[in-house]
Formats: structure tokens, C-alpha cells, sequence
């Protein structure tokens, strides 16, 4: 076998090895991503049946929408919040899986397994929990003469958005909590000795030593985390549809209102657009600090 | 070596390819006519009609073969709305909308999908309702109508010596229920997702406001009429006399089943009501029915809702879809259907006189000519009616801001 046979197969004999791949890309990312563009430059009926080109009325429409600030406000609040209070969480939490000691294995297990539910199950438990005339919370807190009438922290829009936010963070957690540790497990044992020699406390060993180490793996978990946020669906779905009204919806939520209880497709794909064009711009960041990483290792 | 390796399996693959086409190629046998019923679920006793009634269908008609999908109501609209925009029309749907799908010529013609006889049959104020433009588009399957429940034992307990008729006669009631049973919601409020527009409609009805006016063509929701119904409203969630989060409590799964447990002592319910009580844990439950409550000096209505079988154009089934539907409309076969759906008012002039003497639903067609309807021969009733129903979410918190963004999306919709 010399190289010589590749240059002579034609480069179709390929085919059938790149072709599922190619099927997949073309006709489950690229065609319906084309298809989501032209859809928000159509009139769509209710019934949904395209009736001709819109130009850009359903962009109109939506800069139009009265729900729009607000959500986009959420949108913001939702992404910030959930990831940094899910990083700053997942800092200490990491180092903890990372330490020696009995229970370890316990530790690591209990925090992953939660990962392996689905974020349905996730979130229709929590909604049980939260219910005010059969969930558990409520009972409790009566029982504890705490409150005396049930209170129902998902009917109101302040309380239901941070209880949305709290399941927000609790689901991230696992995911960024593993990638610390892998970073940590990554960093070289002789480094940290090194630095007790030197005189360096904990505290200080790191923050100069760890921390900066940590940086690749903690800037990835970030935007993954931020990519993943951004565009959660089941929880705010399941546990509110995003109500009352529209105050605890983000834009995910919104977009799939606007199209299936408004029934105004074109609006709600031009609003997807928008959500693609952001999510792009973090794939973008993303690719960068991959690349960083790698001149990091180099 | 690998090269040839390389060709064989490529050549396999080849073949392969040519084959599934071949299988996808074969002629379709031709003498058999299927058409496709999606149908609303109004129980879980509609499969087993509609089971039953294909069987006996497809026996009396050989060449026709119903395929048959019951649909839950909160999935009904979307999967057919995703069946036609993915060319995989029904033939024949029953749910609550038509106007926009015969805006947009996907019906057949009420007169085309039934014979003349079941037509006439039909009571005619159904019948106006299912016009588009002056011409119907689809036959009224059955209607129902709202009264006002209240709990008897807890009412009685509470010195309300008869239901309330008047918004102030219904906050004294309310204020003497919970000071005996402070444990009892006195008011059940749906103002969630699940039928949001029906309580809109109805409380803003007793003050004599109404969604649409026929003359100037606009909907009339951003009205006085309607801000102080909902301000009556507040004043009741306000002062606690409801369960304690209206703008997220369902019909079903909240007020109602609040009231089946004894929680609720006075809910908005449809003549279907008592039967959903009996199979839903409240048959207990001592329940007497009244006319709404209506604001100072105006007159009491109740709320008639009306659903449809719709005949589709996209497969051209028309004879087929006529035989379906005239089979299912002679009176045995509609009167099981109206006991599947379980205690609606009937679409049919016969079936009607039957109704009329029935314990329970004799006083709803009694009180038919009070209804007031949606303005469901609209073509943008189905988006201005979502915009009701979200918005209502937020309403007892800021009356005007919702009836500002509802009347805004509706008149959006109106334009198209």
C-alpha cells in the first residue's frame, strides 16, 4: 500500500463515508437555519400558510411588540445572573471534589448525578415543591408557623423569576463544576509544592498560582455555561410557560409564544434570528478561547 | 488492496441507495379512499366513540378507511396548524377555530361537507356563528354555555341566603364565606392560560362590554367597560377573597378542582361542570347553578361557546368527508357523541328538544338566548384571543397596562 492508490481514487469514492455526515449538516443544521431566515421575511397566515414575501414587517412587528423590552431586560438578567453566580459557586465546589478526603467519591457522585436527569424532571419537581395547596415547601412553612396562608411563589412575577433563576443555577452547576475539576486535576502537582517552598499560604497560592492556571478551563465552562443558558427552554417552560403574562419569559420562551399562542410565525422567526446572531457571537468567543488554550499549552 | 476495498463497498452503497428508492417508488393501491379525522378530546370517552363509530362506518361503506387521531385541547390547534403548513392536511378536524383557516380557502363549504336534511337540522344562531364573509364554513358539533356555582353548604353556613346577583351583593357574600370558613377561597378565579377569555368575557359581559363592535369593525377591549370589571375584580383579589394567585390558576386543574375539594365556594362553570365534578372526585359536592353577577344597573349574560367539524380541501375527499359526517349526524350516532363529550347543549334542532327537557342541561338552552359569543367568525380571533389569554397573566396586577397591550395586538391582528 503506497500512497500513489489515494491520489488515484477519485475523490467521489469518498462519498459514502462523508456522505451521512454531509446529509446531517446540510439537511439538519444548514437547510432549516435558511429556512428560519426566509421564514421571517414571509407573511405567514394563522393557519400557516405562506402567503408571499413580508419584507421586514415581522421585524417591525416585533420591535413593535410591547413585551419586548422587558423580556430582552430578563433575557440579560437571566444570562448574567445564572452564570456568574453558577461560576462562583462551582470555583469552591470544584476545589472540594478535588481534595482528598472521605466521601469524596460521595461528593462527586451526588453532584453529577443530578446531571443525568432531565431538566424536565428537574423543573416539574420543582414546580410540585413550590405548588401553594400541595407542595411541600408551603406545608412546611405552615407547619412551622411561619406563614399562615399558603403563598404561592410562582404566581407572582418577582418571586416565580428568582425561583426560575435558582433551578437555573442549581442545573448548571454539575457541568461547570466537572470542567474545574478537570482543569484542576490539569494542573501540575510540582507547581503547588513549589509554592508552599516558596512560602506561599493558601489563600495566596491561589489566587497567584491556581487561579491563573484555572483560567483556560474557567473561561470555557463560562461560555458554554453562558451558550446553554441563553438558550434554556424547559425550565421556564415547564414550571411558569414564561407567566404570569410574559414576566418571566427570556427570549427562547418568548419567540415560541409569539409563534404557537400568537400564531404569528414570521415575528417569531425574525426573533429567532435575532437569538441565532447572539448565539453566534458566543460561538465566536468561544472558538477564540479555545484557540487561546491551545497557545496556552503550547 | 484498499482501493479495491474502497470501490466494492462504494458499489454495495450504490445499490443500496437504489433499492430504498425502488421500495419508496411502488405503486399505491388505489381502490381504497382514506381520509384523516383529527378530533378534540372533550373526555376520555371520545376514542372509544369514535373507534366504534369507524368500525360501524367503514362496515356500512367499503372503500373508505378512516384513520383517526384524538387530540388533547391545549395540542389541538398548533398539530393541526403543523399538519397543513407540512402538507399533510386533515380531512376532516373538530375544534374551536375556523374563521382563519377559511380566510385562508382551506375549507370546504358547510353545505358541501353535509347533506342538505342534517344542514336544516342545525340550530340557526349556531349556524350564523360558523359564517365567514356571509358564507358558512363549518357545521356546529355541539355548544355550552356558562352559569354561576356555588357551593350550597358552604353558602348556606355562611348566611347568604340566596346566590348573589349584583358585584356588590357577590363581595358580601364573599366577605361573610371567609369570615366563617377562612380556609375557603370565596371566589375561584381562572385567570391562567387555560381559558383566560372565557372570565374576561364573561365579567366584562355583565357590565355590558363586548369584545368586538360589528359596525365600526374593531375590537372594543381597551374600554371603561371592560377596566372596571377587571378593577371589580382587583378589589376582590385585592381584599382575598379569591385563591390567592388568579393569573396563573387553570380552569381545571385550579378553581375547579379547588371546588371539587370544598376550597372554592363560587367558580365560573360551563353546563359540562356537574359532569367533570362526578368523574373528578367532587361528587360530594352540593352545587347549585345562578346567572352571573352582573355591575350596578346593567343585565346578566352568560357566555355561549360553540365548536365545529371542519372539512378540509387539500385531498379533494369531499364525498368521503359528506358520508363521515352525515353518518356520525343521524340521531343515534350524535346522541352518542353528545354522551362522549359529556353534557353539552346540542348543535341539532332534534337533538335539542331532547335536551331541553334534561335535568341539567334543560336551564342552560333555557338560558341561550342571553349568550353572547366570541367573535369567532373572525379571521384574527385566534391571535386576539391568545393576546386575552396572556395577558390576563398580569392583569389584577395592572388592569389598564394589559387592556393597553391586548387591545394593541388585537387591532395588529385586525389589520392583517
Amino acid at each position: 500500500m503506497s500512497t500513489q492508490t489515494y491520489k488515484k481514487g477519485s475523490s467521489w469514492a469518498a462519498l459514502p463515508w462523508l456522505g451521512p455526515a454531509l446529509i446531517l449538516i446540510f439537511g439538519f443544521v444548514l437547510w432549516p437555519m435558511v429556512e428560519l431566515f426566509l421564514m421571517s421575511f414571509r407573511k405567514v397566515s394563522v393557519s400557516g400558510l405562506i402567503k408571499g414575501w413580508a419584507g421586514l414587517d415581522n421585524y417591525r412587528a416585533l420591535l413593535d411588540n410591547s413585551d419586548l423590552a422587558g423580556t430582552l431586560k430578563r433575557t440579560l438578567i437571566w444570562l448574567v445572573v445564572i452564570v456568574f453566580f453558577t461560576m462562583a459557586i462551582s470555583l469552591p465546589l470544584a476545589q472540594l471534589m478535588n481534595a482528598k478526603f472521605r466521601g469524596q467519591k460521595f461528593l462527586r457522585y451526588s453532584i453529577i448525578v443530578p446531571w443525568a436527569a432531565s431538566l424536565v424532571i428537574t423543573a416539574t419537581s420543582s414546580k410540585w415543591i413550590l405548588d401553594p395547596y400541595y407542595g411541600i415547601l408551603n406545608t412546611i412553612l405552615i407547619d412551622l408557623r411561619i406563614i399562615k396562608e399558603p403563598i404561592d411563589l410562582l404566581g407572582d412575577p418577582k418571586s416565580a423569576f428568582i425561583c426560575l433563576l435558582v433551578v437555573g443555577i442549581l442545573v448548571s452547576l454539575p457541568f461547570t463544576s466537572y470542567v474545574l475539576l478537570a482543569g484542576l486535576q490539569s494542573i501540575p502537582q510540582d507547581i503547588l509544592e513549589a509554592a508552599k517552598v516558596d512560602g506561599a499560604g493558601h489563600w495566596k497560592g491561589y489566587w497567584a498560582i491556581i487561579f491563573p492556571l484555572l483560567r483556560p478551563a474557567f473561561l470555557v465552562g463560562a461560555v458554554i455555561n453562558a451558550v446553554y443558558v441563553f438558550n434554556s427552554f424547559p425550565i421556564i417552560w415547564v414550571m411558569t410557560t414564561g407567566g404570569p403574562g410574559y414576566e418571566t419569559d427570556t427570549t427562547t420562551t418568548f419567540a415560541y409564544k409569539i409563534a404557537f399562542r400568537d400564531q404569528d410565525i414570521g415575528q417569531s422567526a425574525s426573533l429567532a434570528v435575532g437569538n441565532f446572531l447572539i448565539i453566534l457571537v458566543f460561538i465566536m468567543l468561544f472558538l477564540k478561547l479555545s484557540k487561546w488554550k491551545e497557545l496556552d499549552q503550547q | 488492496m484498499m482501493k479495491r476495498n474502497i470501490r466494492r463497498i462504494s458499489a454495495f452503497a450504490a445499490i443500496g441507495l437504489a433499492a430504498s428508492l425502488a421500495a419508496t417508488a411502488a405503486p399505491a393501491q388505489a381502490a381504497v379512499v382514506t381520509i384523516k379525522l383529527v378530533m378534540a378530546s372533550y373526555t376520555d370517552a371520545m376514542t372509544p366513540y369514535y373507534t366504534d363509530l369507524i368500525t360501524r362506518f367503514e362496515a356500512a361503506n367499503p372503500g373508505i378507511k378512516v384513520e383517526l387521531d384524538v387530540v388533547a385541547w391545549p395540542e389541538i390547534g398548533q398539530k393541526v396548524k403543523t399538519l397543513i403548513a407540512s402538507g399533510q392536511s386533515p380531512d376532516i378536524v373538530n375544534n374551536d377555530e375556523f374563521a382563519g383557516e377559511a380566510a385562508d380557502g382551506l375549507l370546504y363549504k358547510a353545505s358541501e361537507i353535509v347533506s342538505p336534511s342534517t344542514l336544516a337540522d342545525i340550530i340557526p344562531a349556531f349556524m350564523t356563528n360558523s359564517e365567514y364573509n356571509g358564507v358558512a364554513y363549518a357545521v356546529p358539533d355541539l355548544a355550552s354555555a356558562r352559569a354561576f356555582f356555588y357551593n350550597k353548604k358552604i353558602l348556606a353556613g355562611a348566611g347568604v341566603k340566596k346566590p348573589p346577583a349584583t358585584w356588590a351583593e357577590l363581595t358580601a357574600a364573599a366577605k361573610a364565606i371567609k369570615k366563617k370558613y377562612p380556609n375557603v377561597y370565596p371566589l375561584g378565579l381562572p385567570l391562567g392560560v387555560e381559558e383566560a377569555q372565557a372570565e374576561f368575557t364573561v365579567w366584562g359581559g355583565g357590565n355590558g362590554a363586548r369584545l368586538y363592535d360589528t359596525k365600526k369593525k374593531k375590537y372594543t377591549i381597551n374600554t371603561k367597560a371592560y377596566l372596571d370589571s377587571l378593577l371589580f375584580l382587583k378589589s376582590l383579589v385585592d381584599q382575598k377573597l379569591t385563591q390567592p394567585n388568579p393569573g396563573k390558576t387553570n380552569r381545571t386543574d385550579g378553581a375547579w378542582t379547588l371546588f371539587a375539594k370544598g376550597k372554592v365556594a363560587m367558580v365560573d362553570g360551563g353546563v359540562f361542570l356537574p359532569d367533570w365534578l362526578s368523574k373528578n372526585g367532587g361528587k360530594a359536592i352540593k352545587w347549585g347553578a345562578a346567572p352571573f353577577p352582573h355591575a350596578p344597573g346593567k343585565s346578566d349574560v352568560t357566555l355561549g361557546v360553540q365548536d365545529y367539524f371542519k372539512g378540509y380541501k387539500a385531498n379533494g375527499r369531499v364525498v368521503e368527508i359528506r358520508k363521515f359526517l352525515d353518518f356520525l349526524f343521524i340521531a343515534d350516532n350524535y346522541q352518542g357523541f353528545l354522551k362522549a363529550a359529556g353534557g353539552f347543549i346540542p348543535a341539532t334542532k332534534s337533538a335539542g328538544v331532547k335536551a331541553a327537557k334534561d335535568p341539567i342541561i334543560g336551564p342552560y338552552v333555557a338560558l341561550l338566548p342571553k349568550a353572547i359569543f366570541y367573535p369567532g367568525t373572525l379571521g384574527s380571533w385566534a391571535a386576539c384571543k391568545s393576546a386575552i389569554i396572556t395577558h390576563m397573566g398580569t392583569a389584577m396586577l395592572n388592569p389598564q397596562r394589559s387592556l393597553t397591550a391586548i387591545q394593541k395586538k388585537c387591532d395588529a391582528a385586525n389589520r392583517k
